[in-house]
């Protein structure tokens, strides 16, 4: 106890400014978690308000969770984890690259002119980005029917062929995510000793030698970090990228129908909230255990890299 | 023995005594209400001037029924759902709300127990509004025999017409009172195709669907449902039905001819209707809809019934007001909702605002709207009785006569009166919905063969559980047709 209140004193600056996120975090993640309750009630609603209806409500055990393990449950399973995967393994390798290529631009001025460039499509929303790329994909007035015209080729109905929007949707992914996930490691970069290119650079070391020895390694726990709490994020899919980038178009189903927007499709007008809570709670039960093992495994392997 | 005799008759001065308090009781209660101040949510753009006119009904309703009111409005679509959705699951208290089938997701809602069961309150409150609503509105919304919700009175039934741009049907001189079919429309698309190069002859998009002679239960979207004709109301699936192969067939055909866009089962909403560049498109149309579409879209268009209107229980179910369970006193929600429908200062108040600062009475029952007006304009159809509203000075003299005479005409469907409750099959409808999501606009849209796609949805649906669903849906509708003898 003595300890804890010593402890205390001496950070309190710290302490203090950590003071409002720990607020937020148990209002809005802690307390609401009871909640959790209604993924497994077929809930009513009372005129005693909202803690009496969830007290008093039926249990159902797992029946809410059924339609989530039906007939589509495998494609969407499948589409939103080899998705998720795809886009961890991209974002990893192109947010890198692009944080080193752009500490090495010399002319600072012109590295920021390009960091905010590409930053810039992270603020669109995804309704936004889809109109603008209905631009290029459009049948009669889209670019790349424009151009194929041109070339004397037969338009592509863009909207209704599967085939090339796996591709679509990670570029899509990419072009969104890089500028911001690269963020991260230009600051990790800027962190790194000087000292070490310095001593490097004495002993005639080239920049990709620099690059796989010095900034990689030094770059290394960051990656893991990012990686891990990505994976706690696995069976959840962004639901813009999915349903409005290729406009809800059926004959894309197979390769756009993801959890998030089967569960949207299957309740939107007879939404039942048991349900919705449901899916919710798969989501994060199966990304929280995810982070679990894969944080076991870096312990074993690695353990100073591992988050806890 | 004596004892027993004084204790009767005390028994029964106490008894007398008693219903005469509450009898005095009642009368007060009428005579004097307690003051009150009802919540309501009203759907559309929220308006400036929306806590002016609340102070002025108020002030209204305090001297009819010693009530306040408070409106609060959410924008249309995903943020009325959502706002509404919000505040009914955390159980907030309010009174009233505007409820559709397309709107705060009514059904779903009234089984779970958000809006109060209504039709004793009417019977006791409700009495001068039961008599001036059409009584297809109040039979049709029954649900397991509750009135959930008080249906605004308004034209009854849905009717597709097709509406077509008066430019061109006076350049070939086109009859259109002929055209009702696909067929019918055919040879004119064909002219038009050929004739005027950079005009598409079906202006459509991914909402389009071709009338089919069918009542659907439960969601629209979903293909399962019975023939309007039927007489054995057996549940069919319409992707499996003739008539739909033979008109996707039709609509296929014209795909190919391009007299539909191309990418028509993604576009979202077109924007024929600003550049003029159309020939005909499918509407649902309401009396003098020809004189309103003209005057919003800034040239004339004309329009031809497909088929007489029908009372669907998704037209009965266009705009309704329910009754909050989490109310304090819904009994001064129901008398509020039966001025609404029956007084028309309050109904013309709630809708056009306030007199001399939003309109000015021309006539009797025509007003002119005032340049204020911008601050307050209200979407009328979502506000009650619509037969009370005054005319605007364009509008004929027998607007609302014409409203009373579609609905004389109007057909009822056959399962009008029934609602479907999917929660024992909550699951496989899941399921479902998502099959259909996926193939309804290609296949309405001529996008896909129908010859291949039909089949292929229909063997999706039954892997999805369809024919849960139907022998569900069979289930209920015979028990409803055994309980109303129909």
């Amino acid at each position: 106890m003595h300890n804890v209140i010593r402890n205390f004193k001496k950070n309190k600056e710290l302490l203090f400014m950590v003071l409002p996120v720990t607020v937020w975090l148990i209002l809005f993640s802690y307390l609401p978690m009871f909640g959790i309750v209604i993924a497994f009630k077929d809930y009513k609603i009372h005129k005693n308000g909202f803690l009496y209806s969830l007290i008093y409500s039926k249990w159902v055990g797992l029946k809410n969770f059924e339609y989530l393990f039906k007939t589509d449950a495998w494609l969407i399973t499948r589409n939103t984890i080899l998705y998720n995967i795809v886009f961890i393994v991209t974002g990893l390798i192109f947010s890198v690259t692009f944080a080193i290529l752009l500490c090495e631009v010399a002319n600072r001025r012109l590295a920021k002119f390009y960091q905010t460039t590409m930053f810039l499509p992270h603020f669109l929303s995804w309704v936004v980005v889809g109109y603008f790329f209905y631009g290029f994909l459009s049948i009669d007035k889209g670019f790349f029917n424009q151009i194929l015209k041109i070339m004397g080729k037969e338009p592509v109905l863009w909207y209704s062929d599967p085939s090339p929007w796996p591709f679509i949707l990670i570029f899509m992914n990419l072009w969104k995510g890089t500028g911001y996930g690269s963020v991260v490691y230009m600051a990790a970069i800027m962190g790194i000793d000087k000292t070490y290119y310095e001593a490097a650079m004495l002993d005639g070391a080239s920049k990709w030698q620099q690059i796989k020895h010095i900034t990689l390694p030094m770059l290394k726990p960051v990656m893991i970090i990012l990686t891990v709490l990505a994976l706690g994020r696995i069976f959840n899919s962004d639901f813009g990228l999915f349903y409005q980038v290729p406009r809800d178009s059926g004959a894309l189903y197979d390769v756009t129908n993801v959890i998030d927007t089967f569960v949207f499709r299957g309740l939107r007008t007879f939404s039942n909230i048991g349900m919705t809570a449901a899916a919710g709670f798969y989501q994060s039960i199966m990304g929280f255990l995810l982070v679990l093992i894969s944080n076991y495994i870096i312990n074993k392997i690695d353990s100073e890299n591992a988050l806890f | 023995m004596k004892s027993k005799v004084i204790l009767s008759i005390v028994m029964v001065g106490l008894l007398a005594l008693s219903i005469g308090l509450a009898g005095f009781g009642e009368a007060r209660a009428a005579a004097k209400l307690e003051p009150y101040e009802i919540i309501m949510y009203v759907i559309g753009t929220p308006q400036k001037d929306l806590d002016l006119v609340s102070a002025e009904l108020s002030k209204y309703l305090k001297e009819k029924i010693n009530t306040t009111i408070k409106l609060r409005q959410f924008d249309w679509g995903d943020e009325y759902n959502q706002k509404m959705q919000n505040i009914i699951d955390s159980g907030q208290p309010f009174d009233i709300c505007f409820v559709a089938s397309w709107a705060a997701n009514f059904l779903r809602n009234a089984h779970n127990g958000a809006f109060l069961p209504l039709e004793n309150l009417i019977e006791k409150y409700g009495q001068e509004m039961k008599a001036v609503i059409h009584p297809l509105f109040l039979e049709g919304i029954r649900m397991k025999g509750h009135i959930y919700a008080i249906p605004n009175n308004k034209e009854l039934g849905k009717q597709s017409v097709w509406r077509f741009n008066k430019k061109y049907v006076d350049k070939y001189n086109i009859d259109i009172t002929k055209i009702k079919t696909l067929e019918d429309l055919e040879p004119y698309l064909k002219l038009i195709k050929k004739n005027e190069s950079g005009v598409i002859p079906i202006s459509a998009d991914r909402t389009f669907n071709p009338y089919l002679p069918f009542d659907i239960i439960g969601e629209s979207r979903t293909p399962y449902g019975v023939y309007l004709d039927t007489k054995d109301y057996k549940v069919i699936n319409k992707f499996e039905a003739p008539e739909t192969k033979e008109t996707l067939k039709k609509m296929r055909q014209f795909y190919k001819a391009g007299y539909i866009r191309a990418d028509v089962a993604t576009t979202i909403k077109g924007d024929d209707e600003k550049t003029g560049k159309w020939f005909v498109g499918k509407c649902d149309t309401q009396p003098l809809a020809d004189i309103m579409w003209s005057q919003t879209l800034g040239y004339p268009v004309v329009s031809t019934p497909i088929h007489e209107p029908i009372v669907y229980n998704e037209s009965i179910t266009g705009s309704m007001f329910a009754v909050s369970v989490t109310s304090q006193n819904p009994e001064r929600a129901v008398m509020f909702l039966n001025l609404l429908n029956t007084d028309p200062k309050v109904r013309n108040m709630i809708d056009h605002g306030i007199e001399g600062r939003h309109y000015k009475l021309v006539g009797d029952g025509v007003i002119e709207l005032l340049p204020e007006h911008r601050d307050y304009d209200m979407p009328s159809f979502a506000l009650g009785n619509l037969f009370l509203i005054y005319r605007y000075q364009q509008d004929p003299p027998d607007k609302w006569e014409q409203f009373k005479k579609f609905n004389a005409q109007s057909k009822k469907a056959p399962t009008l009166g029934f609602v479907f409750d999917p929660s024992p099959v909550q699951t496989e409808y899941a399921a479902v919905c998502n099959v259909a999501d996926e193939f309804n606009a290609m296949l309405y849209t001529g996008a896909v063969d129908p010859n291949v796609y039909l089949q292929k949805a229909s063997k999706k649906l039954k892997a999805a559980g369809g024919d849960k669903v139907m022998a569900e849906m069979q289930r209920q509708i015979d028990k409803w047709r055994a309980e109303n003898s129909k």
